[in-house]
């Protein structure tokens, strides 16, 4: 298992599209993914679109990712890459 | 999973309760916006302003709304005006967290110059104070009742609420779908916050998500446009949990071993569902709620089978 605090830095934040990128990669793996928002005790199953829409996470937001299962190591990569990349958008 | 986290002590900003209880009650506010957001609510219970005003400065307990009532404005009408602005400046500012000012009464210049000047916020309500005090009373302890939210289903199934999790793809969304078709209700697809109020969990929907399911291969649908308003339920206490797995069941196949799963400090009944393709879901479902209502009273099936079983056994020995 594997565990990573992801910041969101993209001015628009986990917005619908920023989502379904998420949902679309995380789907790839066999790993499960686990995001988790401490500050309202939101758990979002990543693979889930409308779960990681319930996060809420606007820019500057504290997430927990969690990352469990045999291609773990490369899923965590990729997830972490995603996110601080602005998920393609500038990060103005 | 993880979800039984301990929240930590729970708070609620002033704008946010004001939000909250405007919902169901006449309630508005006489304060800047930044006033509200300042102060936080840290507790159910309420205070009389009165006793604080009268000289009893140090019972007032941080956190908590102040109602300013008829007494208090009876009270303050009989004193002189040094004498009212010596009450007001014996108030502890740093612990009175908002003003709630009921029955209609309109704010005194002193009362709306003190909140001014320390950036108390003040509410006001038409309702009278007992009734006002109930009021705030129950929307303070649902919304500092502990909460989580979790990856999950959330249907009324016969009336009773049944929270159905299991991993993404498994199907919880058709089988929502297929229940609903059923004459059934949904609460909440795919995230479902649960707050413990008093003995009871009750769930809803995240605002973000509330009325769409995702459907794959249709995408995400609006299930109160397509279904009406009579397949959604705003919200429904949970009675018990079901999950949808791939694996095969080994083990308890008489179903009398029990089954739990836990969520904030409660623990809920949980029956394991094996997903096969040709399993039909919604019915077993269905099942699963009537199993549940009947265990609640009276012996289990199983154990009526079992107790049958035993004495044909013993009258085939006999034989």
């Amino acid at each position: 298992m594997r565990e990573s605090r992801i910041v969101v830095v993209n001015r628009l934040g986990l917005h619908a599209r920023a989502a379904a990128q998420l949902v679309r990669l995380a789907a790839k793996f066999d790993s499960s993914i686990t995001i988790f928002r401490a500050d309202r005790n939101v758990f979002a199953n990543a693979k889930s679109i409308l779960s990681v829409l319930a996060l809420a996470a606007a820019k500057d937001t504290e997430l927990v990712v969690t990352v469990s299962g045999e291609d773990e190591e490369l899923a965590m990569k990729e997830i972490e890459g995603l996110f601080a990349n602005g998920f393609g958008e500038s990060l103005q | 999973m993880v979800i039984t986290s301990e929240p930590e002590s729970r708070s609620i900003s002033v704008s946010d309760f004001l939000d909250a209880i405007s919902e169901r009650h006449p309630v508005s506010s006489l304060s800047s916006q930044a006033a509200l957001s300042e102060h936080y609510l840290t507790s159910s219970r309420v205070q009389k302003l009165g006793l604080a005003l009268s000289g009893f400065a140090d019972k007032i307990h941080k956190g908590r709304i102040q109602i300013y009532g008829n007494s208090e404005r009876s009270y303050i009408s009989r004193l002189s005006d040094i004498q009212v602005s010596e009450a007001y400046a014996r108030l502890d500012k740093e612990n009175i967290s908002c003003i709630l000012i009921t029955a209609g009464i309109e704010a005194t210049e002193e009362l709306v110059e003190f909140s001014e000047a320390s950036s108390i916020p003040i509410l006001a309500t038409t309702i009278p104070s007992s009734d006002a005090i109930t009021a705030v009373s129950n929307v303070l302890s649902e919304r500092l009742a502990p909460e989580v939210t979790i990856h999950g289903t959330l249907m009324e199934v016969f009336g009773i609420g049944v929270l159905i999790v299991g991993d993404s793809g498994i199907g919880k969304s058709e089988c929502a779908l297929d229940l609903i078709t059923r004459g059934h209700r949904l609460i909440s697809d795919d995230s479902v916050r649960i707050r413990e109020v008093g003995e009871k969990l009750v769930g809803d929907a995240p605002s973000s998500i509330r009325d769409f399911i995702e459907i794959r291969g249709l995408g995400i649908i609006n299930a109160k446009e397509l279904f009406g308003v009579s397949a959604l339920s705003p919200s429904v206490e949970i009675r018990f949990c079901i999950e949808f797995s791939e694996e095969r069941l080994g083990g308890d196949r008489l179903g009398l071993e029990p089954n739990v799963m836990p969520l904030l400090k409660s623990r809920i009944q949980k029956y394991p569902l094996p997903v096969k393709p040709g399993r039909n879901l919604a019915t077993l479902v269905e099942a699963s709620v009537r199993v549940f209502v009947s265990s609640q009273d009276g012996p289990k099936a199983v154990e009526n089978l079992l107790h049958g079983h035993a004495n044909a056994m013993n009258a085939t020995i006999k034989n």
